[in-house]
């Protein structure tokens, strides 16, 4: 929570400023520089300089769409609860299982930039986390990551950054996974349809105290 | 009914090509009768009730409902920024569908974009081939058109007069009702004559707050929406349940109780009970065949859909049922010596006239007393509310000519409409569980003017996987229909601020040509030969035993959705059909 803080409404940051500071942790970390922004070209250097990524896909990745090495799936599962945690009412992301529907949609998309953008976002949530709070977002506490994504959160229109393109589809898939569940459709919203009724109520009384 | 095999060696007294809402129609008609009938389906017969599985839960699909990932369905911005055809530039994915085709129970209902390409300007084409073809996935508003509509030249010296008045139709409307069943309110409104409905939905409580705000404050109306969908049961077809309130119409996908009509246990099947029905399916016509001396229709070639294979068969009239464009298409491609521009195009008017339903404009909103309040059932029924024309009925709009209506509906649904906010985290979740009953929407649809110069025609190269000559599209909106959208954003705000609604998002942006579906006009109906395709009992000017009885028939599009008037002006047609061969006169 170095960076940030409750100020930080009077004194907003400037997170293209901040971003060249973390980007340098984690190109340094990997051997590569990713100043340019365009997916296509952190994917092209990605792949370069990435056999190491590769190594840690599972061996069966394939044939089970498993996409997620055990290490970026806890992450994911820990993205997913910021976004929809559990509160006193029901379960969050966690308990709807929506690490997993991402790992099956990201495993068996056929499209090799939605791949390369989990790959990618991770490891930078990784490094905007160390940027901000001084620790991985696994080892944050929960206010620590609740800061990290508000940072992209506060800048969603900057589309041109992977980071933020990455939590607009951890948002996205969250909220697709999590109100599909069983979870978000009978024990959050308590949703009473998709029932045979011999006659539907209507409406007793339009405006409820 | 056994539909692989049927004879090909006899003349029959039909044949209908097409198996939607016309043609399930011209079956029903015809076979009762007496006439032999083959219908020819270009799709296969699909196990419908495993396609839409209408009650399973989401967290029950491997896909929670949405595309298999080798799947992708065109959307709006790729419909507005990319050109027909739309299959290249996605080559990694295995199966291309229309915008409707978005869900695992419409996938395999929509036909695939690259086996059938179109060419021209952009069009938003959905296409259903197999039994039933879109009626096993449509909207079920099921509307009347009035004076307003079939006389509407008269009203402001645009386009043409429908040959027929609302009193040709209205007993044709009546039959359609009790045979098929419509749930609705009398409102009675000349500009909508009512149905003969069975019970009514209801409203939820943000459309109830909604109509009475509307009565008292602008004077329009706001009713049930009139689904066709059987709320009592239909004694005479043991094919169709009531229906059971169970919600499923509010995602894209039929009915899998058959509550709402579709075209093969509404009218297909009990027409097969007769024993004068044969169904031909995976037959795809390339060309209905003329007889060289006396230019009648004889019959018509057909592809396999799936062995390639060449078919002929003969029939003593040939109904045309295919959808508005296709049954241009196939009109197109029927050139003959007597018929050098297309079969039954001596006017030169198939394939113009071509007109539809613009959208976009509209309102999302809240409703403030509803935030916080405990869950309600709010979406178990067909459909929530229609809001009919106000436009141009007694006094004339300075911007645009003709009218639209809205459709819309509030209240909670199994995926909640909130979840757009920004933000994440406890706030979030709680905003989105708060406010999950208290929306509500609509969205206008406007008639775009039948010109002559929105047309379809062969595009000279592109083929389709049949080797059959694309569609090539010429067809823009013009300045009544900017102007109507313009004109619908203003009167959605103004209806959500007289019910106090708090507006959350104003639709401005028209869809793309196309999204509305419901195609029209492009065999016009008239009393002169030379402006129009057909007569008023939608028979060939030029060739009397060839009878075109889907959407393109239409005279001009009015604003209400078209289902309803297709089948009533084809149990008119096809009854007239069968007199005239009872006569012998074709």
């Amino acid at each position: 929570m170095s960076n940030i803080s409750d100020d930080s409404k009077k004194n907003p940051i400037d997170f293209r400023q901040d971003r060249r500071a973390w980007l340098k942790t984690s190109a340094t970390a990997i051997g590569a520089s990713f100043l340019t922004l365009p997916a296509a070209t952190i994917a092209g250097a990605q792949d370069a300089a990435a056999p190491a990524a590769k190594e840690e896909k599972p061996a069966a990745a394939k044939s089970t769409g498993r996409f997620f090495t055990p290490a970026q799936h806890k992450l994911v599962d820990e993205l997913t609860e910021t976004i929809i945690p559990k509160d006193s009412h029901s379960g969050g992301a966690k308990d709807a299982k929506v690490a997993d529907f991402i790992d099956q949609h990201v495993g068996e998309s056929g499209d090799n930039d939605d791949k390369e953008l989990w790959r990618e976002g991770l490891r930078l949530i990784d490094s905007m986390s160390q940027h901000y709070t001084g620790k991985t977002f696994l080892d944050g506490s929960p206010e620590d990551r609740v800061a990290v994504l508000t940072v992209l959160s506060d800048n969603e229109q900057m589309t041109d950054v992977l980071e933020v393109r990455f939590y607009k589809e951890l948002k996205h898939l969250t909220v697709l996974g999590y109100y599909t569940s069983s979870v978000g459709i009978h024990d959050e919203l308590e949703y009473k349809g998709n029932r045979y009724l011999q006659e539907f109520v209507g409406c007793d009384d339009p405006t409820p105290k | 009914m056994s539909d692989s095999v049927v004879d090909l060696t006899k003349t029959y007294d039909a044949v209908v090509i097409g198996s939607g809402a016309a043609g399930g129609m011209a079956c029903h008609v015809l076979t009762s009768h007496g006439a032999k009938v083959l219908l020819l389906e270009a799709g296969k017969k699909l196990p419908i009730e495993k396609e839409l599985r209408s009650m399973e839960w989401p967290y029950d699909n491997k896909y929670r409902g949405f595309l298999p990932p080798d799947y992708h369905s065109l959307d709006y911005n790729e419909y507005t920024i990319r050109r027909p055809p739309y299959g290249p530039g996605f080559e990694h994915d295995k199966h291309l569908k229309s915008y409707i085709g978005s869900t695992d129970y419409t996938k395999n209902i929509c036909v695939d974009e690259r086996d059938n390409p179109y060419t021209g300007t952009n069009y938003a084409w959905v296409r259903a081939r197999c039994l039933g073809g879109k009626t096993n996935i449509w909207g079920r508003l099921s509307l009347r058109l009035s004076d307003y509509d079939f006389k509407a030249h008269d009203r402001d010296g645009f386009g043409e007069n429908w040959p027929i008045s609302y009193s040709d139709l209205s007993p044709y409307y009546d039959k359609v009702d009790l045979y098929l069943g419509v749930t609705g309110v009398k409102e009675g409104l000349e500009w909508l004559p009512d149905s003969i409905f069975q019970r009514p939905t209801k409203l939820n409580c943000a459309e109830v707050t909604l109509k009475e705000a509307l009565k008292s404050k602008l004077g329009r109306t706001l009713t049930q929406y009139r689904a066709g969908v059987t709320t009592d049961g239909l004694k005479h077809n043991k094919y169709r349940s009531r229906c059971f309130g169970r919600g499923a119409c509010e995602r894209k996908g039929g009915c899998d109780i058959h509550a709402a009509f579709d075209s093969p246990t509404g009218l297909i099947y009990p027409a097969a009970d007769t024993g004068n029905l044969s169904i031909r399916t995976n037959a795809v016509v390339r060309e209905i065949t003329t007889d060289p001396n006396t230019g009648k229709a004889t019959g018509a070639h057909f592809v396999d859909n799936e062995t390639m294979k060449d078919y002929y068969v003969k029939a003593k009239v040939v109904v045309v049922a295919a959808s508005t464009l296709e049954s241009a298409r196939l009109l197109l491609l029927s050139k003959s010596k007597q018929h050098p521009n297309g079969l039954a195009n001596s006017s030169g008017h198939v394939g113009h006239n071509f007109c539809e339903h613009v959208m976009g404009g509209g309102v999302s909103c809240r409703v403030k007393n509803l935030v916080g309040k405990a869950p309600t059932l709010d979406d178990g029924r067909p459909g929530g509310f229609y809001i009919p024309r106000f436009r141009n009925l007694k006094e004339k709009n300075p911007n645009f000519i003709r009218g639209y209506g809205f459709e819309g509906g509030g209240g909670s649904t199994m995926f909640p409409s909130g979840t757009q906010i920004n933000g994440f985290g406890a706030s979030y979740k709680e905003e989105v569980r708060k406010n999950q009953g208290a929306y509500i929407g609509l969205g206008g649809f406007g008639e775009v003017l039948a010109r002559y110069e929105n047309y379809v025609d062969l595009d000279p190269v592109v083929k389709d996987k049949w080797g059959i000559p694309a569609l090539r599209f010429h067809y823009k909106f013009g300045e009544n229909e900017h102007a109507m959208i313009k004109d619908m954003t203003e009167t959605a705000q103004e209806m959500a601020e007289a019910a106090g609604f708090e507006i959350l998002h104003v639709s401005k942006r028209t869809l793309t040509e196309g999204w509305s579906i419901h195609e029209l006009g492009t065999a016009r109906m008239g009393d002169d030969p030379k402006k129009s395709v057909l007569n008023q009992f939608e028979q060939s000017h030029d060739v009397k035993n060839l009878f075109v009885v889907d959407g393109s028939a239409f005279v001009n599009a009015s604003c209400q959705n078209p289902t309803w008037s297709i089948m009533a002006l084809c149990w008119r047609s096809m009854d007239y059909c069968a007199e005239e061969m009872k006569k012998g006169n074709i």
